[in-house]
């Protein structure tokens, strides 16, 4: 019976050709789950306004809380179907490939947390959508989801609409005019065109499109630097249900050292960059010191084996979940796309553009990429009546989301990243443990409680954190001896990646003590020592 | 034996009886006081959480007409956190009319709003029938009152071993001292008084020596100080190693505070001490936060803490000074310093600059995130004692022994202590010094409620002043309205108007078709803003405090014109020509 699941599984695999929906990740996730017994469990964190499952699936050696962990967290921004992908396949591929690693590292993974933004993919009518089925008010006029989208051209997606108009601020790219950029008067350029999303002003209010489906958006509702009444923020930092499971979660478990997040903040290509002023201030919105090197030593890491570059700036706005990850819970934060168009391959002739979309429409094209550009089309528009209104543009999720069939690379080059964190983990080992008989009963005991791992125990801003344990070193007498110096239980802040702390104890008496050190986030070792 | 029985007997039928026949002819009335009420409560002690439930429930029951009563959430530990709405209810819709939210006892020690809370729900309902002014304010206000939002550490402070200052957490327990273990080393009552004070021990080389003129007070030694006195040394507060990691009352209560928790500029533990997993993560601050964001009809906000005789407004963080701009500011400084004449001994202040700079702060979210004009004061100073300021640590001594009667010190007495051997415990009780003494607590109860009144009553008031119509011919009539607002507050606050946090306000008419709406700018030089689509509909953005606006509708057809001004936080209200 299980192969014959194991085999439907494969075969569903290999016949996929898009990007699945809800309802198919959720069988793989229960597939996974019953397939790896204690190794993968799976929990249902809450369910979404609009009635979906956050799902929660932990790979362990069986004992979640007895490793070190890694969240993988997918689906933060509703338009990156890709970030949901890799979720899932990562943890089919550490099961199937990697599962030694699970002896050391356990995995929390989040394959979606926007499951009611995501599903606009799966919908007729097709566009990015960012946040829940929460009914909101985004232009705070007192009505709700008044004046949404309308698809012109019956293509089934919203793209764009240009109204030829000589009081717009756009006009057409040279390189390429299908693109629409502003006219820069600075450099002599006038606007021709008025630019806004497909559809109609529903409620005359001189805004296009500002108040539909709407929604609060998972990578907007985050504490550390919260958009305060912007569309899609929420009234108040962590309002939503999605948002206060997964942190829930989160902060109960005082195993985990880092988050991984795909999302489109990026500290993998390359690393955060320091700010002196702004990591001294009060409210900290630079990355500290020390942890600008770790993140340049795993960001070379990454480049090394993911074999990626040129990727396009990290995004991260306010409100966003990566920030968070690091800001304000302190953890080991990293963040990737995963994917990003590559730069075209350039020629004599053409050289690579200025404009992203120039760019992704040369490459797309090189691949015989037929579906990424609607091509302008006139049509007749109610609040232009004397006006020429075309509707084209991007296709939507087509920037962010790779074709289906490159998924699997991207799957394999992080999954190997993956693994390698997992080797460079913070690792506390008591080592050099030591005695010396200083006379009359009396031992001296020494031990090096190194962390043998290449990612310090605390990142910096985790040292400041209370969500990240210090590590507890406790000495536990036998019967008839007397600690003469030394402390039965004492604290370390933080030992640095390869490096560790000397501690010594006089000790009266005969047999044998044991030592502990370490924190759930770290392995905790121990040693016993018997006093001659 | 039989008589013994008896004698209960009486005294069990007695007392009640006493009390009800002590009704009209046996009282004289004590100006500005309900003297016969239906509920009888004293103001001279404090009630444990099911203490504050049980008096809610008795003046909801006894006026139903004035209160409805309505648990908003449950706490850590269960309890209901009960909130009383109260208004006369035979006018108007309740929950439309511009509301006071007013809570107490965020902090678990600092009780007084509890009291001060339930005597404002009492003097409302009991004042009603006698007192024009609470009718009025009945009629056009609702108060939503909570007087407790934190009712498990409330209960805590009473019942269990704690000084003035603590519990100041509620009762999620965290690990404060990073062993894995949580909440496993608090305080222990070793001298079974109920409270926890302090340790000292006899040291040759201590700093402090006895007081010779007063035995519960130490005197500490001055560097030119030639002390014959034995030493003594203080070992902090009354308690023991109860995990054996060698440190006393380390990982007490919580620690975080629930006046951290809350979602205006929000900053995590390291940045603000205090603050839990995210903001609205502790459930009472969460069930509050939830119960305002559903009513938008507040306008107004109080809450309650203690001590330091304060009036409190934000910011409370310095970063978050621009928050607060000279529009809103005005109305604050009108309000507060109202409440500092009502208040005598307080002051009105700003939390940054007068107290500490803080983020997560109740008062900051109910303005820079609700635009609510909210105080917060700080219940209680040593003023009260002697109605006059200064005299330093001096005053609490004299007057625990001579206004008190030494009812608020436990003295020193010997104790065996199992790591400092022998040591003594004593010192001020914890319901001495933050928390209002019994003689004073009514007084406290009636100012601080009075400063309320003081704020909701200038909570944005709005009325359809006057309707004129002119016909223009061929069928067509101009009708112009005048809406007022005769009160301190506008419908939103400058907070508000920045960030569209509340709806504009509509003002409609009916009874004929509208071709043509616009705001009068300036009716002399006929500067108007005409509002194109839904004309029947204006849409205005605020209406300020002490200040009329006029609207203007062209309207085909129809006669009876009604006017209808639609505001969250200045009610509904409307009016016919």
């Amino acid at each position: 019976m299980a192969s014959c699941f194991f085999l439907t599984n494969i075969a569903t695999l290999n016949a996929q050709q898009d990007y699945r929906n809800s309802s198919q990740i959720t069988s793989a996730l229960k597939t996974l789950a019953s397939q790896h017994g204690s190794k993968a469990t799976l929990k249902s964190l809450t369910k979404t306004e609009g009635g979906n499952d956050i799902w929660s699936l932990t790979l362990s050696n069986g004992q979640p809380d007895s490793n070190p962990a890694i969240a993988i967290v997918g689906g933060v921004d509703g338009g990156h179907l890709l970030g949901v992908e890799l979720s899932v396949q990562l943890a089919e591929n550490i099961l199937t490939n990697h599962a030694d690693i699970l002896e050391r590292t356990t995995f929390y993974i989040f394959p979606n947390m926007s499951p009611d933004a995501t599903a606009q993919y799966f919908k007729t009518l097709k566009y990015e959508r960012h946040g829940n089925a929460v009914n909101t008010d985004d232009d705070r006029d007192g009505e709700k989801g008044e004046d949404g989208y309308e698809d012109l051209n019956g293509d089934n997606l919203i793209t764009m609409i240009r109204v030829a108009d000589p009081t717009g601020d756009y006009k057409m790219l040279e390189e390429d005019n299908r693109i629409m950029v502003k006219a820069n008067t600075k450099k002599g350029e006038v606007g021709a065109y008025k630019l806004y999303t497909e559809g109609i002003d529903n409620d005359k209010d001189g805004r296009f499109n500002e108040d539909g489906e709407g929604g609060i958006a998972f990578n907007k509702n985050m504490s550390f630097n919260f958009p305060y009444f912007t569309k899609g923020s929420g009234e108040h930092p962590v309002s939503e249900k999605e948002n206060r499971a997964l942190l829930d979660f989160l902060y109960e478990r005082w195993n985990l050292y880092s988050i991984f997040t795909f999302g489109p903040a990026n500290n993998l290509s390359s690393p955060l960059k320091y700010n002196a002023q702004a990591a001294n201030k009060r409210v900290v919105t630079s990355i500290l010191k020390k942890d600008e090197m770790l993140n340049k030593f795993l960001s070379d890491r990454y480049n090394d084996i993911t074999k990626t570059k040129d990727a396009p700036g990290s995004v991260a706005k306010g409100g966003n979940f990566f920030s968070w990850s690091y800001f304000h819970f302190g953890k080991l934060a990293m963040s990737t796309p995963g994917w990003w168009a590559p730069k075209p391959e350039a020629d004599s002739l053409v050289k690579p553009s200025k404009n992203n979309k120039v760019n992704f429409l040369r490459w797309s094209e090189q691949q015989g990429m037929t579906d990424v550009f609607v091509d302008w089309k006139e049509i007749n528009h109610p609040d232009f009546p004397n006006q020429k209104v075309e509707v084209g543009g991007m296709v939507p999720f087509k920037m962010t989301n790779p074709p289906y069939n490159k998924v699997s690379a991207i799957v394999e080059s992080h999954a190997k990243f993956i693994a390698e964190i997992s080797k460079l983990q913070p690792s506390i080992k008591l080592q050099n443990l030591k005695q010396e008989a200083i006379g009359n009963g009396i031992t001296r005991i020494t031990v090096d409680v190194h962390n043998t791992g290449l990612i310090p125990t605390h990142t910096e801003m985790g040292d400041r954190s209370r969500w990240l344990r210090q590590i507890n070193v406790d000495i536990k007498l036998g019967n008839n001896q007397e600690l003469i110096s030394g402390r039965k239980h004492q604290l370390i802040n933080t030992i640095a990646e390869d490096s560790s702390v000397q501690l010594t104890w006089l000790i009266k008496g005969k047999g044998s003590l044991n030592l502990t050190a370490g924190a759930p986030h770290t392995g905790t070792d121990n040693a016993s020592i018997n006093l001659k | 034996m039989k008589s013994y029985i008896y004698i209960i007997l009486a005294v069990l039928f007695i007392i009640p009886l006493s009390a009800v026949s002590q009704t009209s002819e046996d009282i004289f009335r004590a100006v500005g006081t309900p003297h016969n009420p239906k509920v009888q409560i004293a103001f001279n002690k404090y009630y444990t959480s099911e203490g504050l439930a049980a008096l809610g429930k008795k003046i909801a029951d006894a006026h139903p007409n004035l209160v409805k009563r309505q648990s908003i959430g449950k706490s850590t530990k269960g309890r209901d956190i009960w909130m009383l709405a109260i208004t006369d209810y035979s006018v108007g819709d309740a929950d439309r009319k511009p509301a006071f939210y007013v809570d107490g006892n965020i902090h678990s020690n600092e009780i007084q709003g509890g009291e001060i809370c339930t005597y404002t729900a009492w003097y409302l309902t009991e004042g009603y029938k006698d007192i024009d002014y609470v009718k009025n304010m009945l009629r056009d206000r609702i108060f939503y009152i909570v007087p407790t939002i934190n009712p498990d550490a409330r209960n805590d402070f009473m019942k269990e071993a704690n000084t003035a200052h603590s519990p100041r957490a509620g009762l999620i327990a965290l690990d404060d001292d990073s062993d894995g273990l949580f909440d496993e080393d608090g305080y222990d009552d070793l001298d079974g008084d109920g409270s926890i004070t302090q340790m000292r021990r006899k040291n040759d080389n201590g700093n402090f020596i006895l007081d010779p003129k007063d035995p519960r007070k130490m005197i500490q030694i001055g560097p030119d100080d030639i002390v014959t006195a034995q030493r003594y040394e203080f070992l902090g507060s009354e308690g023991i190693d109860n995990d054996g990691d060698g440190r006393i009352n380390e990982d007490t209560y919580g620690y975080y505070d629930p006046n951290r928790d809350w979602g205006w500029k929000w900053q995590p533990d390291y940045v603000q001490r205090g603050a839990y997993k995210y903001p609205f993560s502790a459930p009472e601050t969460r069930a509050v936060a939830d119960f305002v964001k559903a009513h938008p009809n507040i306008a107004g906000a109080q809450s309650f803490h203690n001590s330091g005789g304060m009036i409190l407004r934000g910011p409370g963080a310095e970063e978050d000074l621009a928050t607060y701009n000279r529009a809103d500011v005005r109305i604050y400084d009108a309000i507060g310093n109202k409440g500092a004449e009502l208040l005598p001994g307080y002051r009105y202040l700003t939390v940054y600059k007068d107290l500490y700079s803080v983020f997560g702060g109740e008062l900051d979210w109910f303005y820079g995130g609700r635009g609510i004009y909210t105080f917060t004061n700080e219940i209680f100073t040593n003023y009260a004692y002697y109605k006059k300021n200064g005299g330093g640590q001096d005053v609490r001594y004299n007057a625990e022994r001579d206004l008190l009667l030494g009812d608020g010190f436990t003295m020193w007495k010997s104790f065996n202590h199992p790591t400092y051997g022998e040591v003594e415990i004593g010192g001020f009780k914890k319901n001495f010094g933050r928390a209002t003494p019994g003689f004073l607590l009514e007084e406290e109860c009636h100012r601080n409620m009075v400063f309320t009144f003081y704020h909701a009553y200038h909570m944005p008031n709005i009325s359809v002043d006057k309707i004129t119509k002119k016909s223009l011919g061929g069928g067509l009539t101009e009708v112009t309205a005048i809406i007022k607002n005769d009160r301190l507050m506008p419908t939103h606050a400058s907070q508000d108007l920045k960030y569209k946090i509340e709806r504009p306000d509509f003002i409609s008419l009916s009874g004929g078709k509208v071709i043509a709406g616009m705001i009068v700018n300036n009716d002399d030089f006929n500067v108007t803003t005409e509002q194109k689509v839904n004309p029947e509909k204006l849409r205005i953005n605020n209406i300020s405090g002490n200040s009329t606006v006029k609207v203007r509708w062209i309207v085909k057809g129809g006669n009876n014109y009604k006017v209808t001004v639609d505001s969250a936080k200045g009610g509904l209200v409307s009016k016919s020509l």
